[in-house]
Protein backbone atom coordinates (compact mmCIF):
# COMPACT_ATOMS: atom_id res chain seq x y z
CA UNK A 1 0.00 0.00 0.00
CA UNK A 2 1.34 3.49 -0.66
CA UNK A 3 2.65 5.11 2.31
CA UNK A 4 0.57 8.40 1.92
CA UNK A 5 -2.73 5.95 1.47
CA UNK A 6 -2.15 3.61 4.48
CA UNK A 7 -1.30 6.96 6.32
CA UNK A 8 -5.06 8.41 5.07
CA UNK A 9 -6.27 4.77 6.20
CA UNK A 10 -4.27 4.81 9.61
CA UNK A 11 -6.39 8.31 10.32
CA UNK A 12 -9.85 7.15 8.75
CA UNK A 13 -9.24 4.48 11.05
CA UNK A 14 -8.78 5.83 13.85
CA UNK A 15 -11.36 8.58 13.68
CA UNK A 16 -14.16 5.82 13.04
CA UNK A 17 -12.86 3.50 16.04
CA UNK A 18 -12.68 6.22 18.48
CA UNK A 19 -15.69 4.37 21.33
CA UNK A 20 -18.29 7.02 22.46
CA UNK A 21 -17.47 7.71 26.18
CA UNK A 22 -19.27 6.12 29.18
CA UNK A 23 -22.09 7.99 30.90
CA UNK A 24 -20.37 8.00 34.41
CA UNK A 25 -24.09 8.15 35.78
CA UNK A 26 -27.62 8.33 33.83
CA UNK A 27 -29.01 11.97 34.13
CA UNK A 28 -32.65 10.91 33.35
CA UNK A 29 -33.59 11.38 36.63
CA UNK A 30 -31.85 15.00 37.35
CA UNK A 31 -33.30 16.10 34.24
CA UNK A 32 -36.50 14.66 34.95
CA UNK A 33 -36.55 16.98 38.63
CA UNK A 34 -35.62 19.86 36.80
CA UNK A 35 -38.26 20.13 34.47
CA UNK A 36 -40.91 19.39 37.10
CA UNK A 37 -40.12 23.01 38.15
CA UNK A 38 -39.51 24.41 34.52
CA UNK A 39 -42.72 24.10 32.92
CA UNK A 40 -43.07 23.93 29.06
CA UNK A 41 -43.72 28.00 28.21
CA UNK A 42 -47.39 28.19 26.58
CA UNK A 43 -49.01 31.17 25.21
CA UNK A 44 -51.37 32.41 28.18
CA UNK A 45 -52.24 36.00 28.95
CA UNK A 46 -51.78 37.35 32.52
CA UNK A 47 -53.91 39.46 34.46
CA UNK A 48 -51.59 42.70 33.46
CA UNK A 49 -52.64 41.78 30.27
CA UNK A 50 -56.27 42.02 30.83
CA UNK A 51 -55.65 45.62 32.78
CA UNK A 52 -53.51 47.18 29.87
CA UNK A 53 -55.88 45.80 27.18
CA UNK A 54 -58.65 47.37 29.20
CA UNK A 55 -57.33 50.72 30.33
CA UNK A 56 -56.08 51.44 26.51
CA UNK A 57 -59.34 51.05 25.32
CA UNK A 58 -60.88 53.05 27.94
CA UNK A 59 -58.66 55.78 27.33
CA UNK A 60 -59.14 55.09 23.19
CA UNK A 61 -62.62 55.11 23.62
CA UNK A 62 -63.00 58.25 26.08
CA UNK A 63 -60.80 60.60 23.34
CA UNK A 64 -63.51 58.76 20.28
CA UNK A 65 -66.42 59.84 22.01
CA UNK A 66 -65.30 62.97 22.97
CA UNK A 67 -64.35 63.83 19.52
CA UNK A 68 -67.53 62.79 18.56
CA UNK A 69 -69.45 65.20 21.01
CA UNK A 70 -67.60 68.02 21.47
CA UNK A 71 -68.90 71.24 20.09
CA UNK A 72 -66.54 72.02 16.98
CA UNK A 73 -66.16 75.32 18.61
CA UNK A 74 -64.72 73.34 22.13
CA UNK A 75 -62.78 71.88 19.45
CA UNK A 76 -60.69 74.40 18.16
CA UNK A 77 -60.36 76.19 21.55
CA UNK A 78 -58.62 72.50 22.94
CA UNK A 79 -56.45 72.77 19.70
CA UNK A 80 -55.39 76.84 20.47
CA UNK A 81 -54.89 75.63 23.89
CA UNK A 82 -52.38 73.09 23.09
CA UNK A 83 -50.61 75.03 20.45
CA UNK A 84 -50.13 77.78 23.25
CA UNK A 85 -49.03 74.83 25.39
CA UNK A 86 -46.32 73.85 23.60
CA UNK A 87 -45.31 77.12 22.46
CA UNK A 88 -44.55 77.99 26.19
CA UNK A 89 -42.73 74.90 27.00
CA UNK A 90 -40.48 75.29 23.92
CA UNK A 91 -39.81 79.12 25.04
CA UNK A 92 -39.91 78.78 29.39
CA UNK A 93 -38.96 75.32 29.97
CA UNK A 94 -36.59 73.72 26.44
CA UNK A 95 -35.79 70.69 28.98
CA UNK A 96 -39.47 69.73 29.87
CA UNK A 97 -40.05 67.46 26.19
CA UNK A 98 -36.55 65.94 26.39
CA UNK A 99 -36.18 65.17 30.02
CA UNK A 100 -40.23 63.68 29.38
CA UNK A 101 -38.86 61.35 26.66
CA UNK A 102 -35.57 60.39 28.29
CA UNK A 103 -37.52 59.71 31.87
CA UNK A 104 -39.96 57.31 29.62
CA UNK A 105 -37.24 55.66 28.22
CA UNK A 106 -35.42 55.28 31.54
CA UNK A 107 -38.56 53.83 32.70
CA UNK A 108 -38.74 51.39 30.32
CA UNK A 109 -34.97 50.00 30.62
CA UNK A 110 -35.34 49.76 34.13
CA UNK A 111 -38.41 47.76 34.10
CA UNK A 112 -36.58 44.68 31.94
CA UNK A 113 -33.73 44.76 34.38
CA UNK A 114 -35.39 41.99 36.80
CA UNK A 115 -36.03 40.05 33.40
CA UNK A 116 -32.50 40.59 32.20
CA UNK A 117 -30.74 39.43 35.72
CA UNK A 118 -33.30 36.66 35.16
CA UNK A 119 -32.11 35.53 32.39
CA UNK A 120 -28.12 36.02 33.28
CA UNK A 121 -29.00 34.04 36.37
CA UNK A 122 -30.53 31.07 33.85
CA UNK A 123 -28.11 31.02 32.44
CA UNK A 124 -25.12 31.09 34.27
CA UNK A 125 -26.77 27.96 36.02
CA UNK B 1 -37.58 3.29 15.43
CA UNK B 2 -37.73 7.09 13.82
CA UNK B 3 -41.64 6.36 14.15
CA UNK B 4 -41.41 5.70 17.60
CA UNK B 5 -39.23 8.56 18.23
CA UNK B 6 -41.72 11.09 16.43
CA UNK B 7 -44.39 9.80 18.27
CA UNK B 8 -42.59 10.46 21.60
CA UNK B 9 -41.41 13.86 20.31
CA UNK B 10 -45.36 14.72 19.87
CA UNK B 11 -46.07 13.39 23.48
CA UNK B 12 -43.53 15.09 24.83
CA UNK B 13 -44.92 18.30 23.20
CA UNK B 14 -48.37 17.82 24.44
CA UNK B 15 -46.45 17.89 28.09
CA UNK B 16 -45.78 14.27 28.69
CA UNK B 17 -42.98 13.82 31.03
CA UNK B 18 -42.55 10.07 30.49
CA UNK B 19 -42.27 10.55 26.74
CA UNK B 20 -39.85 12.94 27.45
CA UNK B 21 -37.99 11.30 30.24
CA UNK B 22 -37.61 8.09 27.27
CA UNK B 23 -36.19 10.67 24.93
CA UNK B 24 -33.42 12.12 27.11
CA UNK B 25 -32.42 8.44 27.61
CA UNK B 26 -32.27 8.03 24.44
CA UNK B 27 -29.79 10.39 23.35
CA UNK B 28 -28.23 11.51 26.84
CA UNK B 29 -24.85 9.25 25.74
CA UNK B 30 -24.14 11.14 22.22
CA UNK B 31 -24.66 14.49 23.72
CA UNK B 32 -22.81 13.58 26.82
CA UNK B 33 -20.02 12.19 24.33
CA UNK B 34 -19.75 15.35 21.96
CA UNK B 35 -20.11 17.67 25.70
CA UNK B 36 -16.93 15.79 27.01
CA UNK B 37 -15.08 15.88 23.63
CA UNK B 38 -15.48 19.34 23.58
CA UNK B 39 -14.57 20.67 27.39
CA UNK B 40 -12.74 17.81 28.34
CA UNK B 41 -14.12 17.90 31.84
CA UNK B 42 -16.36 14.91 33.10
CA UNK B 43 -18.47 16.74 35.86
CA UNK B 44 -19.01 19.79 32.98
CA UNK B 45 -19.97 17.72 30.50
CA UNK B 46 -22.41 16.28 32.68
CA UNK B 47 -23.69 19.81 33.40
CA UNK B 48 -23.94 20.50 29.78
CA UNK B 49 -25.56 17.40 29.33
CA UNK B 50 -28.30 18.26 31.84
CA UNK B 51 -28.42 22.61 30.78
CA UNK B 52 -29.02 21.07 27.62
CA UNK B 53 -32.21 18.69 28.16
CA UNK B 54 -33.60 21.21 30.53
CA UNK B 55 -34.00 23.87 27.55
CA UNK B 56 -34.49 21.04 25.01
CA UNK B 57 -37.70 20.59 27.25
CA UNK B 58 -38.58 24.32 27.22
CA UNK B 59 -37.81 24.83 23.98
CA UNK B 60 -39.63 21.87 22.39
CA UNK B 61 -43.02 23.03 21.36
CA UNK B 62 -40.76 24.93 19.08
CA UNK B 63 -39.74 22.06 17.42
CA UNK B 64 -41.55 21.92 14.17
CA UNK B 65 -39.00 18.78 12.56
CA UNK B 66 -37.41 20.72 9.84
CA UNK B 67 -34.17 18.87 11.45
CA UNK B 68 -33.56 15.32 13.18
CA UNK B 69 -34.32 15.61 16.85
CA UNK B 70 -30.79 14.64 17.10
CA UNK B 71 -29.16 17.37 15.02
CA UNK B 72 -31.66 19.76 16.94
CA UNK B 73 -30.22 18.47 20.26
CA UNK B 74 -26.25 18.93 19.11
CA UNK B 75 -27.12 22.58 18.33
CA UNK B 76 -28.22 23.45 21.86
CA UNK B 77 -24.94 21.64 23.27
CA UNK B 78 -22.86 23.53 21.17
CA UNK B 79 -24.49 26.73 21.68
CA UNK B 80 -23.83 25.98 25.34
CA UNK B 81 -20.54 24.81 24.93
CA UNK B 82 -20.09 28.33 23.38
CA UNK B 83 -20.91 29.92 26.17
CA UNK B 84 -18.33 28.08 28.48
CA UNK B 85 -15.78 28.86 25.84
CA UNK B 86 -15.84 32.26 24.37
CA UNK B 87 -13.09 31.15 22.33
CA UNK B 88 -14.67 28.31 20.81
CA UNK B 89 -16.90 30.34 18.21
CA UNK B 90 -14.56 32.89 17.09
CA UNK B 91 -12.14 29.96 16.15
CA UNK B 92 -14.61 28.20 13.99
CA UNK B 93 -15.24 31.16 12.16
CA UNK B 94 -11.58 31.91 11.29
CA UNK B 95 -11.12 28.79 10.13
CA UNK B 96 -11.89 30.01 6.64
CA UNK B 97 -13.83 28.33 4.05
CA UNK B 98 -10.18 27.42 1.33
CA UNK B 99 -11.69 23.57 0.87
CA UNK B 100 -14.60 23.23 -1.22
CA UNK B 101 -14.20 20.05 -2.92
CA UNK B 102 -15.91 17.24 -1.11
CA UNK B 103 -13.15 15.56 0.92
CA UNK B 104 -12.30 11.74 -0.07
CA UNK B 105 -12.84 9.06 3.00
CA UNK B 106 -11.16 6.17 2.39
CA UNK B 107 -11.55 2.70 3.69
CA UNK B 108 -10.74 2.29 7.05
CA UNK B 109 -9.92 -1.40 6.28
CA UNK B 110 -6.14 -2.31 7.12
CA UNK B 111 -6.44 -5.99 5.73
CA UNK B 112 -2.42 -6.70 6.47
CA UNK B 113 -2.11 -9.06 9.68
CA UNK B 114 1.35 -8.81 9.99
CA UNK B 115 0.88 -5.01 10.93
CA UNK B 116 -1.84 -5.41 13.41
CA UNK B 117 0.27 -4.98 16.15
CA UNK B 118 1.89 -1.67 14.54
CA UNK B 119 -1.93 -0.43 13.64
CA UNK B 120 -3.12 -1.09 17.44
CA UNK B 121 -0.07 0.99 18.48
CA UNK B 122 -0.69 4.29 15.79
CA UNK B 123 -4.60 3.92 16.38
CA UNK B 124 -3.91 4.39 20.48
CA UNK B 125 -1.27 7.12 19.23
CA UNK B 126 -4.14 8.69 16.97
CA UNK B 127 -6.47 8.60 19.18
CA UNK B 128 -4.36 10.52 21.91
CA UNK B 129 -3.50 13.20 19.15
CA UNK B 130 -7.45 13.38 18.24
CA UNK B 131 -8.08 14.63 21.87
CA UNK B 132 -5.00 16.57 21.87
CA UNK B 133 -6.51 18.94 18.88
CA UNK B 134 -7.88 21.91 19.12
CA UNK B 135 -11.06 22.16 20.55
CA UNK B 136 -12.77 23.79 17.13
CA UNK B 137 -11.42 20.86 15.62
CA UNK B 138 -12.14 18.10 18.34
CA UNK B 139 -16.06 19.50 18.18
CA UNK B 140 -16.13 19.47 14.08
CA UNK B 141 -14.56 15.87 13.93
CA UNK B 142 -16.46 14.75 16.83
CA UNK B 143 -19.97 15.42 15.09
CA UNK B 144 -18.62 13.59 11.70
CA UNK B 145 -17.08 10.59 13.05
CA UNK B 146 -18.80 10.07 17.04
CA UNK B 147 -22.03 11.83 16.35
CA UNK B 148 -22.12 11.01 12.41
CA UNK B 149 -23.27 13.87 11.20
CA UNK B 150 -23.16 14.59 7.14
CA UNK B 151 -20.98 17.88 6.27
CA UNK B 152 -24.32 19.60 5.35
CA UNK B 153 -25.93 18.63 8.65
CA UNK B 154 -22.78 20.20 10.95
CA UNK B 155 -22.90 22.99 9.00
CA UNK B 156 -26.43 23.67 10.10
CA UNK B 157 -25.88 22.27 14.16
CA UNK B 158 -23.15 25.15 13.95
CA UNK B 159 -24.60 27.85 11.48
CA UNK B 160 -21.55 27.67 9.53
CA UNK B 161 -20.88 27.84 5.83
CA UNK B 162 -20.31 24.32 4.12
CA UNK B 163 -16.69 25.62 3.02
CA UNK B 164 -15.64 26.15 6.76
CA UNK B 165 -16.61 22.80 8.14
CA UNK B 166 -15.20 21.12 5.25
CA UNK B 167 -11.54 23.24 5.78
CA UNK B 168 -12.25 22.48 9.36
CA UNK B 169 -12.00 18.81 9.12
CA UNK B 170 -9.60 19.00 6.27
CA UNK B 171 -6.97 20.52 8.61
CA UNK B 172 -8.01 18.76 11.69
CA UNK B 173 -6.79 15.46 9.78
CA UNK B 174 -4.08 17.45 8.03
CA UNK B 175 -2.48 17.79 11.84
CA UNK B 176 -2.87 14.41 12.54
CA UNK B 177 -1.47 13.21 9.50
CA UNK B 178 1.81 15.36 10.77
CA UNK B 179 1.30 13.55 14.02
CA UNK B 180 1.66 10.53 12.55
CA UNK B 181 4.56 11.42 10.28
CA UNK B 182 6.31 12.27 13.95
CA UNK B 183 5.57 9.00 15.54
CA UNK B 184 6.88 7.11 12.05
CA UNK B 185 10.34 9.59 12.13
CA UNK B 186 10.97 8.82 15.96
CA UNK B 187 9.94 4.97 14.83
CA UNK B 188 12.54 5.13 12.25
CA UNK B 189 15.67 6.60 14.62
CA UNK B 190 14.84 4.51 17.31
Amino acid sequence: MDKHLKQEALIEDALKSQTIAPMPRSITADVMARIQTTPAPRFQLTRNDFILAIVLTVVFSVIFFALQTLPPYALIQLRIQGILLWQSLLVNARWFVPTVFFGLAAFLAAITLPTLYQMTMDQGR
Amino acid sequence: MAETEQFLIQRAQKGDHDAFAALVDEHQRYVYNLALRVVKDENEALDLTQETFVRAWTALPNFKGQSQFRTWLYRITTNLCYNRLPNLRRSLNDLGDDVMEDIPELSSTLDNPVHEIETNETRKFLHQAISSLEENYRLLINLRYQNELSYEEIASTLNLPLGTVKTGIFRAKEQLRKSLAHLEESWIST
